[in-house]
């Protein structure tokens, strides 16, 4: 396992939506899903996850529906809305904008001042 | 928003699905974490125990789950709710107490607040009912202050002025319908073509009358209304061009009202052409009302100012070419516009708002009567909110659950009073709520439930407000003592609880003061000497049909016949009959004129009751001769020109006493001396309108002729019970005339008692008011001295156990109570004359405040509140002086 960071505040929602538009999850695998696509660099809180999937499920930006899980069980499958899209799409695009602007500030060197 | 709701809603709608989801996702959650861990090497044991602890306290992240979906908030309200359920479990009493309070209260003030609600606030039943006006004419200073309209008024009008987009003229009746052998005797309304569309409304089937159908001649059609149709015709659509016959005539239908359409309080269920002959309709006639009366719908953008001013320069034109244009000025002569809704419920609006008045009066003191109780509630528990809050409790959460006592205590009660009012409001509607005009409108619907729900938490907020600044502002270290008693909280406490019963007091002091003003008011009027005697006479009314009793003779033919035929009835000591009775509602007054009179300069003409009277109609009601003779049938029967007149009208026009043989004419001017009645005889002035009549206007009897309206009252003094001779008056008159129904047949006893309804009912509900307002008090100051005792109970043990007597403990509290009874009382007489002033119109003979009233109200409530306090005095007195030690 490598070194982990925390999460910002206000990015898991972010990282949710990413993992579930990906394709459909139950709770355990949003966990599993966020740490692959990170490449085990994100360590989500396991506590924080299910009130964060509660309230993009009440905002009626993720859905949840009863399935069958790869192990035969009863699994609850949060699947992303169209405003869970469009959302994400938003997020995705403020956050780019934001690490570039930052990443520039950030790389500026005393000639270009 | 609406998906944030409705999301919500399917939350709360699905909680327990909810819970069990949220525990299965979290168990499936850990469960495959632990399978995971496993398979990475970990033991069972280990691997359950990092899963639990990486995963955190569950129950803390069910919560922030609940959180999200917003649930918390009802989480908590629910809980608070459950505890105060309980809190008022346990406590029957007082939960008993205060929701029988409260539900009395809101019941009593939902039914009358329905019965202004049907009658002053909701509009009229016609389409943008605010435009509907009414105008009549007015004579003040002749002493008429009503006399509707003239058929003249309606020609001259009519389409002449801009102001009004309808203008129509109406006349009540009643007529005689059906085949002979079961004729009925029907209420109707004679109205010009624009009536109905003046109201917005139309006919279902069929159309409304034209002017060619208002002539005499041409009047021999008739529009029926939906509930007539559907009883007589069965709801036929063949009912157009079908006949009824009315006062023995043929009448065609033409139209069918719509279902729901009554103008009014009218009963009438027929309408017929407002016929009227050239004769009327000329100059001449334009002052001569005969019950006729005038509606209109003002014109888009016209105010009621803008008609007034329209309708004053028309009367001004026409009235220039007026013969008696003087003496018409003289009178006060005005024709008013007036709202139709409000004129039409003036004559109720003041005793209503009253009552309603009242009835918010206790709802005040029972709402006064409940904080209190709360209040002495929420000290007993400052102790325990005081150690809560020291624990950390939120004062959120302290004024969440006081508030969650007092709403669910107002809620409990708002819904038995919204029961309560519910059947009050049946009640009044059996007993006879339609005589109030727009009465029938009255009934319970979802509008006033939902009014009275959200009042009654309305109420219920404003008395948890005191409470819950109480309960939160007194925390205090100083609550926190164990000896917590004569600290500074618990004297304010004291002093609040003291001034809720003072409060208390003093409105109940009001409301029993002004119970006892309606009462004297009424006796006042019970008092009144009518002027003749009701006991044992019986009045009937009978309509002789113009078709077959055109002219006088065969008139006076029947009632020569109906009187021998009552005569010879067992029991009946006199009978006799008049075109009007005392008290029968219709209160028009007519001009007559006094040959030789002048009238005084800058004074007015005075209008004066007429009666056509023949039989006996002195004997049966007992009018007293003062001097010369009575009017009897033969005065009827020969024409005789002769009249009678009565003290007031003797005593205006000839003050010297020398009222027999002077001769007067009907009418406001003077005729040639043919047409003259000598005045025979001076009787006794009775009351005519209504026993509160002040206006001596006076009355001239004539004998009954060829002149004067065809519907007959008929009075018979019997020696028996009147209402058991209601059948035998209508036998005797059927067979005369098979035709004839008798209706309006009420003793004259009833008469009196049904003219004092709109006294008497305020008087009795004030009565029950103050009652209940006086109960309410004794539970007031029985619980509020009950605290005090069982508050100072140590002191008072200490103080036996110095030496102390009882009845120097009981002395101490009958005291406390008795400057409470004074304090309130003090204030309660203040708020008495201030109401007694303000009623001051609708009393008869009684002035602001009557010491007598004064002095039985306090009397009353003294009595009740000390005795009301002598049990927890008592129960002071016996404290045993041990108990000081025993109790902490």
């Amino acid at each position: 396992m490598g070194k982990t960071v925390d999460v910002l505040p206000g990015t898991l929602d972010m990282l949710i939506l990413k993992a579930v538009s990906l394709r459909p999850l139950h709770g355990y695998g949003v966990l599993l899903r966020i740490k692959q696509i990170s490449g085990d660099a994100l360590d989500i809180p396991q506590g924080s996850l299910y009130p964060a999937l509660y309230r993009l499920e009440t905002q009626g930006l993720i859905a949840a529906e009863w399935g069958q899980s790869e192990n035969g069980r009863r699994a609850k499958y949060y699947t992303v809305t169209a405003s869970g899209h469009r959302r994400l799409r938003q997020e995705t695009d403020g956050w780019n904008r934001l690490t570039a602007a930052i990443g520039a500030a950030l790389n500026t060197t005393p000639d270009e001042v | 928003m609406w998906s944030r709701l409705s999301t919500l809603w399917r939350a709360l709608r699905g909680r327990p699905e909810f819970e069990d989801t949220l525990a299965d996702e979290i168990r499936d959650h850990i469960d495959r974490y632990v399978a995971d861990l496993i398979a990475a090497g970990a033991s069972p044991a280990a691997a359950r125990r990092q899963a639990r602890i990486e995963f955190g306290n569950v129950d803390n992240v069910k919560a922030d789950c609940r959180d999200a979906r917003g649930l918390r908030v009802f989480d908590e309200a629910h809980q608070h709710l459950r505890y105060a359920l309980r809190l008022l479990w346990k406590a029957p009493v007082f939960t008993a107490t205060s929701v029988a309070t409260l539900a009395v209260c809101f019941g009593a003030c939902l039914t009358i607040f329905a019965v202004v609600d049907a009658i002053l606030l909701r509009p009229l039943p016609f389409p943008n009912a605010d435009q509907l006006v009414s105008i009549y004419n007015t004579y003040p200073r002749a002493g008429v202050p009503d006399d509707g309209c003239s058929i003249t008024n309606y020609y001259e009008r009519r389409g002449r002025l801009s102001a009004f987009s309808g203008l129509a003229a109406y006349r009540d009746g009643a007529v005689i319908v059906g085949q002979t052998g079961q004729t009925e005797r029907e209420f109707i309304t004679r109205v010009s073509p624009e009536f109905f569309d003046t109201l917005g409304t139309s006919p279902l089937v069929g159309r409304a009358f034209t002017d060619a159908e208002m002539t005499y001649e041409t009047a021999n059609s008739a529009i029926v209304s939906y509930e007539y149709w559907q009883e007589h015709f069965g709801g036929a659509a063949s009912v157009l061009g079908r006949s009824i016959r009315i006062d023995g005539s043929p009448a065609t239908i033409v139209g069918v009202l719509p279902r729901s359409f009554r103008f009014l309080s009218s009963r009438s269920r027929i309408y017929l052409p407002l016929a009227s002959g050239a004769d009327e309709r000329t100059p001449d006639m334009r002052h001569s009302g005969n019950s006729t009366r005038m509606i209109a719908r003002l014109a888009a953008g016209a105010s009621v100012a803008l008609a007034q001013a329209q309708i004053d320069a028309h009367n001004a034109v026409v009235e220039r070419t007026d013969r008696q244009a003087k003496l018409i000025a003289d009178a006060g002569f005005r024709s008013l516009v007036v709202s139709l809704h409000g004129s039409h419920v003036a004559a109720v609006r003041p005793m209503l708002l009253l009552v309603q008045a009242g009835v918010l009066f206790l709802l005040v003191i029972g709402g006064v009567n409940v904080t209190n109780l709360l209040l002495i509630r929420a000290t007993a528990r400052l102790k325990e909110f005081a150690v809560r809050q020291a624990l950390g409790a939120a004062r959120r959460h302290i004024v969440a659950e006081v508030a969650a006592e007092t709403a669910l205590l107002t809620l409990i009660g708002g819904i038995a009073g919204v029961a309560l009012g519910a059947a009050g409001i049946r009640l009044l509607v059996t007993l006879g709520s339609s005589r109030l005009p727009l009465g029938a409108h009255l009934g319970f619907d979802v509008r006033l439930a939902v009014a009275a729900i959200a009042a009654a938490l309305a109420t219920g907020l404003a008395m948890a407000l005191p409470i819950a600044w109480y309960s939160v502002r007194n925390y205090s270290s100083s609550a926190l003592h164990a000896q917590a008693r004569g600290t500074t909280a618990s004297r304010s406490a004291q002093r609040l609880r003291h001034a809720f019963l003072i409060t208390q007091i003093a409105l109940s002091f009001v409301l029993l003061a002004g119970a006892g003003l309606l009462a004297t008011s009424l006796m006042n009027l019970s008092r009144v000497a009518p002027g003749f005697q009701s006991a044992h006479v019986l009045t009937g009314q009978v309509s002789l049909p113009w078709a077959r009793y055109a002219k006088i003779a065969d008139r006076l033919v029947f009632i020569d016949r109906m009187m021998d035929s009552l005569h010879s009835q067992p029991g009946v000591v006199a009978a006799g009959v008049s075109t009007n009775i005392p008290l029968s509602g219709n209160s028009n007054r007519s001009a007559a004129t006094v040959k030789g009179f002048v009238l005084p300069p800058g004074e007015s003409i005075r209008a004066n009751y007429a009666y056509a009277v023949a039989g006996d109609y002195f004997a049966a009601l007992r009018v007293p001769i003062v001097s010369g003779r009575a009017l009897t049938g033969d005065d009827a029967r020969l024409g005789n020109h002769v009249s009678v007149v009565d003290e007031d009208f003797a005593r205006r026009y000839w003050p010297a006493g020398n009222a027999i043989g002077q001769k007067l004419f009907l009418g406001s001017e003077e005729g040639p001396d043919t047409e003259a009645y000598t005045v025979v005889g001076v009787v006794g002035a009775v009351k005519q309108a209504a026993l509160s009549e002040q206006d001596a206007l006076g009355a001239v009897y004539y004998p009954y002729a060829e002149r004067f309206d065809n519907a007959l009252y008929v009075v018979t003094k019997t020696s028996q019970e009147p209402d058991a001779f209601a059948r035998t008056l209508q036998r005797v008159v059927r067979g005369l005339d098979p035709e004839l129904p008798v209706n309006n047949i009420r003793s004259m006893d009833t008469r009196i008692a049904d003219s004092l309804i709109t006294r008497r009912s305020p008087a009795v509900l004030a009565m029950l008011y103050a009652l209940i307002a006086l109960l309410l008090t004794a539970i007031g100051s029985y619980g509020v001295l009950g605290y005090a005792v069982v508050q100072r109970r140590r002191e008072i043990a200490l103080r036996m156990a110095l030496g102390a007597r009882p009845d120097q403990v009981r002395r101490q509290f009958v005291a406390l109570a008795g400057r409470l009874i004074a304090g309130g009382s003090i204030v309660g007489i203040a708020g008495a004359w201030m109401t007694g002033r303000a009623m001051q119109a609708l009393l008869f003979q009684v002035p602001p405040l009557p010491a007598s009233i004064v002095v039985v109200t306090a009397a009353v409530l003294a009595t009740v509140c000390l005795a009301a306090c002598m049990l927890p005095s008592w129960r002071a007195a016996r404290i045993a002086p041990s108990s000081a030690l025993a109790a902490e």
